[in-house]
């Protein structure tokens, strides 16, 4: 069953100083910040159904 | 509480754990108002992304572990495995962001923050033993590797990373649950618990201490949630 | 009032949650999200799969990179690889035991896997080939000299080998030397290797269901063939490859702080192991304790993240007190 994307090649790399990342990792990482920052400022639904219950 | 002329051990464990988690705690239809906020779905994220790991493992080791490389339904499946991995990853990691940032072992709730980092910590040997089943080139090279550390800390006598069959089975029954019991631990003290409630804004402590309330302020009469 | 009487009263006043609450479906929230992950997971498989680069065998190597084999078998001879001369859990070698101060786990636990590597890897399986009566005895030469004389052999064999190469057969040509026995015994080894018999007489030494690849794994682990491909694919430690995966594929980034360590000293000399579990497990136990430590658990306070997160709870709070009370 192929992949709509072959991944099945030499991976690009990111070279800082002595760290190196492969550009998935990079993604990966770069995507988990924004999905936190996300979270937290994006605001959250309040419907007016769920009334406040004591 | 049940009344017996003699107390039995079925009873007594009854009794506790209905105190603990009675049902409207244990399946609650309601959650305080400051929950609030997209931060919160990523305990659930994660425990869904567990589900899909054991239910798309269960099916690989249904077929044996040879079968993923001979068939596209099985390397479907080898796929779904290996994502839900990653996803499993990425929301337990921002989950525990954000309980970090809430500082959410505050109020007794120490108990539920060192569950939840010791399933992190054992989720990750639970993934190392499931590299190196692959039976490919990569658990030949991460198993020859790892087997330094191993050594090095003096489990290498327990533990035999090129040792197909043993690591098999701690991927497949022993890690997982352990996991999984870790999991269970983690959420049933957060539905005893209760999420954590917010940080006090207010300088001052009220006169005694008092539970939190709506207006982060002073007391009022404590009641059980 | 003391500090630590008031932490912990205002650690107690947040035990239990007194204010307001609103209806809330647990059970519909874990379907969704179950429906949401399972989707995910299904989009992530068909856009793209996941890699299955095929294993190296010996036979593969042995006809890849026979020259690296058979250097590696001689090594394997005189104990001078990296399996021979390991120490535990192999063998009472030392060549790759680690230790931290006092501290000798790797030693204390002792030999639990004991591997032989001359027998293992090169006489054991020699002997296994049958029809073959020059080679069974230059075995017996072999085994039967002295330890002198057939540390002599290997080591101009091995001295012979740098200048060996491979011929358009698949054998090797090495320069002609004092080798003994070694110019019947190596050839015919790689012969075995290259037929394919190697690799199942490694595994099934013990007996005939077998499931650990100890024997074979460290033999191609102490040649080139796993290392060279590892390398083309960003795997070796000093490329941080512990984080990686194979092709493309994003691989295991909850480990950046694990292989972060092996990238500066004093973590590569030659007790890094031992030395980056010691870190870890320090670093690990701190992070269960979290709660506890001074310091680390007052960083949410100081860098108060959390008025984001809460901002509609402090907002719906100030307007309470805001509005006039009735009386």
């Amino acid at each position: 069953m192929a992949a709509i994307f072959n991944l099945n090649h030499h991976a690009s790399y990111v070279h800082w100083h002595f760290i190196q990342l492969s550009v998935s990792n990079v993604i990966v990482i770069v995507l988990m910040l924004i999905v936190f920052a996300a979270a937290i400022f994006l605001p959250f639904p309040h419907h007016r159904d769920s009334e406040e219950l004591s | 509480m049940s009344v017996h002329a003699k107390r039995t051990w079925t009873g007594a464990v009854r009794d506790r754990a209905v105190s603990a988690l009675p049902p409207e705690k244990l399946l609650a239809d309601k959650q305080p108002s400051y929950v609030a906020s997209w931060i919160y779905v990523f305990g659930v994220l994660s425990l869904s992304s567990l589900a899909v790991i054991i239910l798309s493992g269960s099916i690989l080791a249904l077929k044996g572990p040879g079968w993923w490389h001979f068939t596209g339904v099985g390397h479907f499946f080898n796929s779904i495995h290996l994502w839900s991995v990653e996803l499993f990853f990425f929301f337990m990691v921002i989950h525990l962001w954000g309980k970090y940032w809430m500082a959410a072992w505050r109020g007794g709730r120490a108990r539920v923050w060192i569950t939840g980092a010791v399933t992190f910590l054992v989720a990750i040997p639970c993934a190392l033993t499931g590299y190196v089943s692959q039976q490919n080139f990569d658990s030949q090279w991460i198993s020859t590797q790892a087997k330094d550390a191993i050594n090095a800390s003096g489990l290498g006598a327990f533990f035999n990373l090129l040792n197909f069959g043993q690591m098999y089975s701690y991927h497949v029954l022993l890690l997982p649950a352990a996991v999984v019991a870790l999991v269970i631990a983690h959420v049933l003290l957060v539905r005893n618990h209760g999420v954590v409630p917010p940080f006090r804004l207010a300088d001052k402590l009220p006169a005694v201490a008092e539970p939190a309330t709506v207006d982060g302020g002073a007391a009022g009469p404590e009641a059980s949630s | 009032m003391t500090r630590r009487e008031r932490r912990r009263r205002e650690d107690e006043s947040y035990r239990t949650w007194n204010g307001s609450y609103r209806r809330y479906d647990l059970v519909k929230e874990a379907s969704i999200a179950f429906g949401v992950i399972l989707a995910l997971t299904v989009v992530l498989t068909i856009l793209f799969s996941s890699p299955d680069e095929h294993p190296s065998t010996v036979q593969s190597w042995s006809h890849g990179d026979p020259v690296d084999f058979v250097t590696t078998a001689a090594t394997e001879l005189d104990g001078s690889s990296t399996s021979g001369s390991y120490g535990p859990p192999y063998n009472h070698a030392s060549g790759s035991v680690q230790h931290a101060w006092f501290l000798h786990p790797q030693r204390w636990f002792g030999v639990s896997h004991p591997v032989n590597s001359a027998q293992d890897f090169v006489l054991a399986p020699l002997r296994a080939i049958t029809g073959q009566p020059a080679l069974q005895s230059a075995v017996s030469t072999y085994e039967t000299a002295s330890a002198n004389q057939q540390a002599a052999w290997t080591s101009a064999y091995e001295k012979g080998l740098n200048k060996a190469s491979a011929t358009s057969a698949g054998s090797i040509s090495v320069p002609t030397g004092n080798y003994g026995p070694l110019t019947t015994m190596m050839p015919a080894l790689l012969t075995f290797a290259q037929s394919g018999g190697l690799d199942g007489a490694l595994l099934t030494s013990k007996q005939f269901y077998q499931t650990d690849y100890t024997k074979p794994l460290l033999f191609m682990a102490d040649g080139g063939v796993l290392s060279n491909r590892a390398q083309a694919e960003h795997l070796l430690g000093s490329q941080w490859g512990i984080m990686n995966e194979t092709g493309s594929y994003p691989g295991q980034v909850w480990l950046w702080l694990y292989t972060f360590w092996y990238q500066i000293a004093p973590f590569q000399g030659a007790n890094a192991d031992i030395l980056v579990l010691l870190v870890m497990g320090a670093l690990s136990l701190a992070f269960m304790l979290v709660p506890f430590l001074p310091g680390i658990r007052d960083i949410p306070r100081w860098i108060p993240i959390y008025k984001l997160i809460w901002r509609v709870h402090y907002r719906a709070a100030s307007a309470r007190t805001a509005a006039p009370t009735s009386s």
